[in-house]
């Protein structure tokens, strides 16, 4: 047993001498790795990858370091993401912490650990709007919209698609119940009729019994709040099985290719509309983005992709990889006015930052400008199934 | 220097979270360590306790049930309050129940727990969580806050074990064992084993409530996702089977270990290349099974065996032949 012990403590020690080599300044990446939105999270943490190869290839953090990305697994989980966190922040000398992902884990990393050690986090997918509550001396950061502009904006589009009356079913995870919520009030403000509003529990093999008692209200389309993964698309294909729903409105959690995959082009086109957060995929940030990442449509990759990149630029505009400064230097980078750098562009930040001029990051996600509490305006797309087969925005 | 000190404040998290995962095995370890009764539902005493003390300590808010103000102290003992007359129904109900049959009945009831909590949205604002728990000296500059909330911890074990300890070794700890080794010679000897079963699992019950209570005002949030069984159920168990189920000292050095087995991994995963990063995490899992197959191949009783009791009381040393 002592024998381990020893090991085991020689070893930790031997591999942090190892992790503070010079020439690398390491970044938090908290992620839900395992856990409920796995899935999802693969894509996103490859995005924020990109963003960190991106810098190095185009010469690196100040004077030529290396910008590290040191991974944590928070797995959707407030314990598991305070003690990812602990570890970033206090092993790993993290100068800022990126993610986690789930606005459970990045209630609990905050409070209990981020703020009280002075470290700034730049969440991609924290969407809880308690999260604009907190009392975070400034250190708390996010490029995901809070829900309560998510929810309204589908509301209103929906209503301008000429719908009336909508049955509403969503998983009942912390996301898709705040959306829900903030859509069925929207919905019903604007005058509409709510016939149906059920949660339900993901990762069912069958949603049948659930979608018959919300067909009984006859409503004009099914408003569904659910990832893809866990339960979106089997609800897609009980509906449209016992044609129990025809017509389909959802959010970013169902924008997967895997959707038009499994259920087929042809049922969905004309039938589903799908607001998403990166509002112009034809603005010249996502062009750049997406064509340097494959899956660049996928939920909240775009925002990884942000965070990452943003994180460097802040550090960059510091002049020094210390933790105090980095929350000042966020806002400098991200808001306007400034000189646009877009997703890629570093060598080109670089330059300027080092010609002492402002910088202003236009995203992928979006033009990213953070309000007093750290949070962005969302403004949204509605897409469909295009001709081609893939999920196309719509005017 | 830094560095140092970024690993000393490290070691101050890890130390508090296996400390409260020390009060949640110290409560097991009454469940199935003394009196043999096999509690599959820790997560369910777990989360009330959690959510009690958010609800009475938190600030008011339009978000959830909330605003009374209570210290976190107030909070803690209302969270044993609360999940020990929870344990009490609970125990009326099942603790008849064989071993298994009380397994099945004390899992499906920590999960109904759980999504009450999750679906009651008025009161614990669903699957959003409550926000903004205060938490024990967080006043206090950095390192002090997370020193004080460690001391706490340490404190709270402390006393739990010298209390349980006492417990084992009073005719009240004999009976348990009794009941746990021959019911039926227990019941024979004119003890009320019902009774005696449902004492047991209501106090144990309030120690897993107060486990809770802590880890609520150490993240300072809460929400359903941390109630989950692998986290809060079979983490626990682990803990308490790796370290010797029946002993005190066990029950404590288990949840330490294991718990920094699980919590260090990481930092030797983080080492991966990159390419890994994904899949790394789920590497540590496997670690943590790894270590649990090597340790209980080494110690099939657990780390610390239990002590038996004697009936004649006998000079250290002697007692056993060889």
């Amino acid at each position: 047993m002592k024998r381990m012990m020893i090991a085991v403590a020689a070893g930790a020690l031997a591999l942090n001498g190892a992790a503070a080599s010079a020439g690398d300044i390491n970044v938090g990446s908290a992620a839900g790795v395992t856990g409920p939105i796995a899935e999802l999270v693969v894509d996103i943490v490859a995005a924020r990858n990109l963003a960190a190869s991106h810098v190095n290839e185009q010469g690196g953090l100040l004077g030529g370091d290396t910008y590290r990305l040191v991974q944590g697994d928070s797995q959707c989980d407030p314990k598991a993401a305070v003690d990812a966190g602990a570890k970033l922040v206090n092993v790993e000398q993290a100068v800022a912490v990126i993610g986690p992902n789930c606005s459970g884990a990045t209630n609990g990393m905050a409070q209990s650990v981020t703020i009280p050690a002075g470290v700034v986090m730049l969440s991609d997918t924290a969407t809880a709007p308690s999260i604009s509550d907190l009392d975070d001396n400034d250190l708390v950061f996010r490029v995901a919209p809070s829900d309560a502009y998510q929810g309204r904006s589908l509301a209103e589009h929906a209503w301008a698609q000429g719908y009336r009356k909508l049955a509403v079913t969503y998983a009942n995870d912390d996301y898709n119940s705040g959306l829900a919520g903030v859509f069925a009030s929207a919905f019903t403000e604007l005058g509409g009729t709510i016939t149906g509003n059920e949660a339900h529990e993901p990762n069912k093999a069958s949603y049948r019994a659930e979608l018959a008692t919300l067909a009984a209200g006859e409503a004009e389309g099914l408003a569904l709040f659910a990832y893809f993964g866990g339960s979106g698309i089997t609800i897609l294909r009980n509906s449209l099985e016992n044609a129990l729903f025809g017509k389909f409105l959802g959010a970013d959690g169902m924008m997967d290719t895997s959707v038009i995959e499994q259920i087929g082009a042809d049922n969905l086109r004309g039938n589903i509309l799908l607001s998403q957060p990166a509002s112009d995929t034809e603005g010249a940030s996502y062009k750049a983005f997406a064509a340097a990442f494959e899956n660049a449509g996928a939920p909240f990759v775009a925002h990884g992709y942000d965070i990452a990149f943003l994180a460097a630029l802040a550090i960059e505009k510091a002049g020094s990889a210390d933790r105090s400064m980095i929350s000042a230097a966020l806002r400098d980078v991200a808001n306007a006015p400034g000189t646009v750098i877009r997703p890629g562009e570093w060598a080109k930040a670089k330059e300027a930052i080092a010609a002492g001029e402002d910088i202003n990051y236009e995203g992928a996600s979006g033009a990213i400008e953070f309000d007093e509490n750290g949070d962005v305006a969302g403004t949204y797309s509605l897409n469909g199934v295009g001709d081609d087969g893939t999920w196309t925005p719509i005017e | 220097m830094e560095q140092l000190y970024g690993i000393f404040l490290y070691g101050v998290f890890l130390l508090t979270m296996g400390g409260i995962y020390a009060v949640l095995t110290l409560g097991l370890n009454i469940h199935w360590g003394f009196t043999g009764l096999f509690n599959a539902g820790v997560a369910g005493f777990f989360a009330i306790g959690a959510y009690t003390t958010a609800i009475v300590t938190s600030a008011a808010s339009e978000r959830h049930l909330g605003g009374f103000g209570l210290s976190p102290a107030a909070g803690m003992a209302a969270a044993m309050i609360a999940s020990a007359i929870i344990a009490w129904g609970v125990g009326r109900i099942c603790i008849r129940l064989r071993a298994d049959y009380l397994a099945i009945a004390t899992l499906g009831i920590a999960e109904i727990f759980r999504l009450v909590l999750k679906n009651e949205v008025w009161a614990t604002n669903g699957p959003r969580g409550i926000s903004l728990i205060p938490k024990p000296f967080e006043q206090y500059a950095e390192p002090w806050n997370h020193i004080g909330m460690l001391l706490l911890v340490i404190a709270v074990v402390a006393v739990l074990y010298v209390l349980l300890e006492r417990a084992r070794r009073s005719p009240w700890g004999r009976v348990m064992a009794a009941i746990r080794e021959n019911e039926a010679a227990a019941r024979a000897a004119g003890k009320n084993v019902e009774r005696l079963r449902i004492e047991a699992f209501v106090l144990g019950g309030a120690l897993m409530g107060l486990g809770g209570a802590l880890m609520a005002h150490h993240i300072k949030f809460i929400e359903p996702n941390a109630a989950e069984p692998i986290s809060a159920t079979f983490l626990v168990w682990v803990m308490l089977v790796v370290g010797g189920s029946g002993n005190n000292r066990g029950a404590v050095f288990g949840a330490i270990l294991i718990w920094t087995i699980w919590s260090a991994a990481e930092i030797l995963i983080a080492r991966l290349p990159p390419e890994w990063a994904v899949k790394s995490a789920y590497l540590r899992i496997f670690l943590v099974g790894l270590a649990l197959q090597f340790i209980l191949q080494r110690y099939p009783d657990g780390i610390f065996r239990e002590r038996r009791f004697r009936t004649a009381p006998s000079t250290p040393n002697r007692e056993q032949p060889p």
